[in-house]
């Protein structure tokens, strides 16, 4: 993308001061409207219980569900509910799934006494082969065997099993199926070149500073500095860029003050306070030059249940100036020129890979978005606001973009869907780590990743 | 030498820049001089990695140079980074020269680049006393009034202000109750300086009163003793003093009040060392304190008497200039604290001033919390 339009005059820099070198307008913001408002809380009160996510998002998804099921099994097949279920017959059944696990981290079995347990470290997964999968309605629960994969699902999902009851009271599954795609939405996208940066990870604050050079580049090259004018050019094109999480690093969460003695820890300063004040040198120097909008991470100053609000812009004085400058949440939904993204910072994504076999981030976003749900751990393993009215993570619209961060490596795939929806999947890898970040082309849906690199004590390869 | 330092240091365009350096390599080598010179460039281009397509930015030593040229399959842009004379061995040094010189320059750090954005504009606050301190910002030459709604605000209020700012010193000057004033040119001042946080929208006109009071409650001692890194904080709260209180505020200055903005002001002065404004605010203060705050007394006079001089020439202001310079707390609470502190009566003594100092400095380290802690 890039390098095409830059080639002619790559080497243009390499000659004496010539007249004055010309400055490109950046894009201009146009159709950008911010649709993240149900992920937005306003007045938070924790003294509702958990149970009602999942009733609400049970009867939230059950009509789809049930046009599915028809359209693939047939229009006569039985709907019941468990409570309605005869022994011996075929029908489909609709309902949330929960996944026992052995190793799960319990909390209850953690402050259990008799037990004398240590709590269990972190693990990367914890599934178990005698992981046993539980459909529960919004009155009983039965057990599932049969042709499903235990290990591949995960607590929460939503979704319709076709088969009959055991008399042992299991319920032998034959066919199950999910949510799949929702409606797209129309395509309204830029006829020329548009491009969206997404990176994510910046990891400011953490000891080691090998990143610090490659995050300077990327933001001199969003910003125009960096390059020869062909490419100065092509980065004028890019119209935004979203951080999507984690800008500190997991340094700075470090919570040993709070165990030490108040008169030890009095002079320090929370190392996420410098960070902080790094983001905002970095942000003001993006955001005099583009719009940029601000998602946090799992390591970010905010709060810890999804949907996580927006960061505080005191915490940004000088970038907050801006008007360029936007803080969302994460999840995060827009629209831009006619695009709609939908992204994470990762977590949601992250938790199912604890706790299914899929190993691959890009396979785990996709089925989320199969299933029909950004995070179906959400309340059991993944902490979440006390939703009642609705459960504002079922994907109703198919977005045009669906993004996560904080991948361990950069993947893309352009998905067809059955009913035509065209969805782009990223998976944004952590820029701390891996130096890169990916630019997304609003006017054909590609994705690009972009490397930066130094050199450093060794030699380059 | 990096590029982005000398663009900075030469007030030059980036690509001027680097065809500087360029240059200037030729020439030395030319030359022969003797003296070794290593540059490092920029090379970026397309790279086939993992199968797919990937755009790679590298910096890269001479030496390595071509090596890397050879690997990238197009070339998107070659030029020079930075001429050193000794060899790096790392990249850092590189990265600490950047980031030293965009750390100077960070109001102004894309006025060299090659991208210019119409809509990075700075957000100015709806009320017109602020807008001064955006008028006075460097971006406002190269801001069209299009991208931000807020941006609308920033040009006609720009000529409002300067009128206000001389009402307002006029008013200081004829009712000697300075304080409002103060602040508020402080705040310009301030406002400028840095970029303050400008999303406070209007405080109720019943806060600055408040704070007024408060201020004038509180001793004098406070305001010494507040130390500097509140300053932050203190851009707050002066960009907030020029809060336009619409409507013009009754009663302007009782005792109470006046007290209270101007330690707001001192406070917001002293944080800010300029002593202008407060000078002023303090030499109201002064001359009702003198019983209370003897030695203290004595310097305040002296700034108070160099900051009068500058308020004379001020035309007279409307009183509600006065009314809005006094900064609402940046914290509700902090309203509900100096409450219960201008209940009080002014004349309490010093112990009473005492507890209030000790209040607010618990409110001003509170706050700094968020900001990071003094020192």
């Amino acid at each position: 993308m890039f390098s095409e339009q830059a080639a002619p005059t790559a080497q243009g820099l390499l000659a004496p001061p010539s007249a004055e070198p010309p400055t490109f307008p950046r894009v201009p913001v146009s159709g950008y409207s911010d649709c993240s408002q149900p992920f937005q809380l306003g007045e938070r009160s924790f003294s509702r219980q958990y149970a009602h996510i999942y009733a609400v998002r049970l009867t939230g998804m059950r009509p789809g569900l049930e046009r599915r099921a028809r359209s693939r099994w047939g229009s006569d097949i039985e709907l019941r509910k468990l409570s309605e279920l005869q022994a011996g017959e075929k029908c489909c059944v609709v309902g949330t799934l929960f996944k026992a696990m052995q190793l799960q981290p319990s909390i209850l079995q953690e402050i259990s006494e008799e037990h004398n347990l240590v709590p269990q470290p972190p693990l990367p997964k914890y599934i178990q082969p005698s992981d046993e999968l539980i459909l529960e309605d919004e009155l009983q629960r039965i057990k599932l065997e049969g042709a499903i994969d235990v290990q591949r699902l995960v607590t929460g999902t939503i979704l319709a099993v076709y088969g009959t009851e055991q008399d042992d009271g299991g319920f032998l599954v034959e066919d199950h199926c999910f949510a799949d795609l929702p409606p797209s939405l129309p395509w309204n996208g830029p006829s020329s070149d548009r491009f969206v940066l997404l990176a994510s990870g910046l990891g400011l604050g953490s000891v080691s500073g090998e990143a610090l050079l490659s995050t300077q580049l990327l933001v001199d090259m969003v910003t125009g500095q960096l390059g020869a004018e062909g490419e100065q050019s092509c980065a004028a094109h890019i119209a935004r860029v979203i951080l999507a999480g984690n800008l500190l690093s997991q340094n700075t969460q470090s919570r040993d003050t709070i165990n030490k003695a108040k008169y030890l820890t009095k002079k320090t300063q929370a190392a996420s306070v410098e960070a902080v004040k790094m983001l905002d040198e970095i942000l003001v120097q993006l955001c005099t030059s583009v719009p940029v909008d601000v998602m946090p991470g799992e390591f970010d100053p905010t709060n810890y249940t999804l949907p996580q609000q927006p960061l505080h812009r005191c915490m940004l004085p000088l970038a907050s100036a801006y008007a360029t400058l936007r803080l969302v949440t994460n999840p995060y939904q827009a629209n831009l020129d006619g695009v709609r993204f939908l992204g994470t910072s990762g977590q949601n994504i992250s938790d199912i890979f604890k706790y299914s076999s899929m190993d691959d981030y890009l396979e785990i976003l996709e089925w989320t978005l199969l299933a029909g749900h950004i995070s179906p751990t959400a309340p059991d393993t993944l902490g979440c606001y006390p939703f009642y009215k609705s459960d504002p993570f079922i994907l109703t619209e198919c977005p045009h973009v669906y993004f996560c961060g904080n991948a361990p490596h950069f993947q893309s795939k352009l998905l067809q869907g059955k009913e035509g929806q065209r969805v782009l999947l990223v998976t944004v890898p952590d820029f701390s780590a891996t130096q890169t970040a990916c630019l997304v082309n609003l006017r054909d849906l590609t994705c690009q990743p972009i490397t930066f690199s130094s050199f450093g004590a060794d030699s380059e390869d | 030498v990096t590029y982005k330092w000398l663009s900075y240091t030469l007030g030059v365009h980036v690509n001027q820049a680097k065809q500087m350096l360029y240059d200037y390599v030729e020439r030395k080598r030319k030359e022969n001089s003797g003296a070794q010179l290593h540059v490092t460039y920029l090379v970026a281009g397309n790279l086939l990695q993992n199968g797919h397509v990937c755009h790679k930015v590298a910096v890269v030593r001479e030496d390595k140079l071509e090596a890397m040229k050879s690997k990238l399959s197009t070339i998107a842009s070659v030029h020079v980074y930075s001429i050193q004379k000794a060899l790096l061995k790392d990249s850092s040094p590189l990265y600490n020269t950047d980031y030293d010189i965009v750390k100077t320059n960070l109001q102004h750090c894309s006025k060299f680049s090659a991208i210019y954005c119409a809509a990075a504009v700075r957000r100015t606050p709806p009320e017109a006393p602020r807008a001064p301190a955006s008028a006075q910002s460097p971006q406002r030459q190269r801001d069209p009034d299009a991208a931000s709604a807020v941006n609308g605000h920033g040009p006609p209020a720009a000529k409002p202000p300067p009128q206000q700012h001389k009402g307002i010193m006029g008013m200081f000057a004829a009712k000697a109750a300075a304080k409002p004033q103060d602040t508020h040119k402080e705040a310009k001042a301030e406002a400028k300086e840095a970029p303050g946080v400008s999303a406070a929208s209007s405080k109720p006109p019943t806060k600055n009163n408040i704070m007024n009071n408060f201020f004038g409650k509180a001793a004098m001692n406070k305001l010494k003793v507040n130390s500097v890194p509140e300053q932050p904080k203190e851009e707050k709260e002066i960009v907030k003093p020029s809060v336009a209180v619409a409507e013009p505020e009754s009663s302007p200055n009782t005792v109470a009040e006046k007290p209270g903005k101007k330690t707001e002001s001192a406070r917001i002065q002293l944080k800010d060392k300029k002593s202008k404004t407060k000078r002023a605010d303090r030499s109201d203060d002064e001359e009702e304190r003198d019983p209370e705050n003897g030695k203290k007394k004595r310097k305040r006079i002296k700034q108070l008497q160099s900051d009068s001089s500058d308020e004379e020439d001020v035309p007279p202001s409307p009183t509600p200039e006065e009314e809005r310079a006094p900064s609402p707390p940046p914290v509700p609470a902090l309203k509900t604290e100096l409450e219960p502190a201008s209940t009080e009566g002014s004349a309490g003594g010093k112990k009473r001033k005492r507890k209030r100092v000790l209040k607010s400095k618990m409110f001003i380290d509170e706050e700094e919390g968020c900001m990071g802690k003094p020192g």
